[in-house]
């Protein structure tokens, strides 16, 4: 707490605490300062305060000014007009732009992914769908069968080897066979 | 705003036409047949409808390489397996065969070259095969018997008829011809 400043001296000593710490005092004006902090507690607290002020603002950190603002400071001292420069928003628009197509790209590709894994079938469909596949062949030979076709020797190799031959039976005619068989 | 417009406009397109080719990719190959095009069967009254492609047939042909490599080797070559059946028990088959008819002058329209066709005793049978490239490339399967079933099938990709036709009489003895069972149905309730 600041003790009350009781000596009519005081109020010269408060006047010269601040230039006293930026060591700004002259040597005569210091040294009379000093001899009255000596004898008065009120001044010797102020300058403690004053002190420790200036050590912490001192102890914030450091902030650049802008160039352009420096600039517009030293033109407005010569008493130049200075007119505010429009935002520079192209390379917002381009950051903006290129953040959307990573988006497009990153979401696109993440859709696929997840239509790709929802596509992979588990182990039962798997095994569900290889007894399907037997019973699509097994239609097709039942069917031949019933046709008293054998597929392999009677059709298939036939139709690879004679196709044309059959083309002009065909045209003759003559598709029905003795077995019911067109060919 | 017009840059990021424009990336918007460029990307997802892309991005759509990468997820909706591989849906295309089926429909452009020469041996596919649309078999729900072609309107044969009421789609509500199947009793087996097999709709096997792309990389669920790699898994299947994967897990058969060890038990069953011909089966795995067939596999390996194709597309798509496809097969609708339909039961014919108190079905008007006069229309049934018209629809059948319609069927085989479409696959003619396109290329399609008969193989086999049987008709006898009410029952009918025709097998088509689609070439590209000098190769089989599909096979589609249109059959008919009276009181039992009708069915309709279509297998894209390369197909070896040897194979096809050793492994068609195979399954044809070891896999009962019957749809699966379907899952039992949970029930809580206890008898009284």
């Amino acid at each position: 707490m600041i003790q009350p400043h009781d000596d009519p001296r005081c109020e010269e000593a408060l006047d010269w605490i601040e230039p006293y710490l930026d060591g700004d005092l002259p040597g005569e004006e210091a040294a009379r300062l000093r001899e009255h902090l000596g004898r008065c507690p009120a001044c010797a607290a102020e300058l403690q305060l004053a002190e420790r002020i200036q050590r912490e603002l001192r102890a914030l950190p450091q902030l650049d000014c802008p160039p352009e603002v420096l600039e517009r400071v030293e033109r407005a001292g010569r008493g130049e007009v200075v007119a505010f420069r429009p935002r520079q928003r192209t390379s917002l628009r381009l950051t903006a732009a290129a953040a959307l197509l990573a988006l497009s790209v990153g979401g696109g590709a993440l859709f696929l992914r997840l239509q790709r894994s929802s596509d992979q079938p588990s182990p039962e469909e798997v095994a569900q769908a290889t007894a399907e596949a037997k019973l699509a062949l097994a239609y097709l030979g039942r069917a031949t069968r019933r046709a008293s076709v054998d597929l392999q020797q009677e059709v298939l190799a036939k139709r690879l080897v004679v196709p044309a031959t059959r083309g002009v039976v065909r045209s003759l005619g003559t598709e029905r066979s003795d077995k019911g068989v067109l060919r | 705003m017009r840059k990021i417009v424009i990336a918007i406009a460029v990307t997802l397109p892309l991005l759509l036409a990468a997820s909706a080719g591989r849906a295309q990719n089926l429909a452009a190959q020469p041996g596919y047949v649309p078999i729900e095009k072609l309107d044969l069967f009421p789609q509500d009254r199947l009793s087996v409808e097999i709709n096997i492609e792309g990389a669920l047939l790699n898994l299947i042909a994967a897990g058969a390489r060890g038990s069953d490599p011909e089966f795995s080797s067939l596999l390996s070559g194709l597309k798509a397996i496809n097969v609708q059946a339909f039961p014919l028990k108190g079905v008007d088959e006069g229309r049934l065969r018209t629809r059948i008819g319609n069927a085989v002058r479409w696959l003619e329209d396109r290329g399609w070259k008969s193989t086999l066709k049987v008709r006898e005793g009410g029952e009918e049978t025709y097998i088509y095969l689609k070439e590209a490239d000098g190769r089989i490339a599909g096979l589609t399967l249109l059959s008919m018997t009276p009181g039992d079933e009708a069915v309709v099938l279509n297998i894209v990709g390369r197909i070896d008829p040897d194979q096809i036709g050793r492994l068609a009489r195979h399954f044809d003895v070891d896999v009962n011809v019957k749809p699966a069972p379907a899952p039992p149905v949970k029930n809580d309730k206890k008898p009284e």
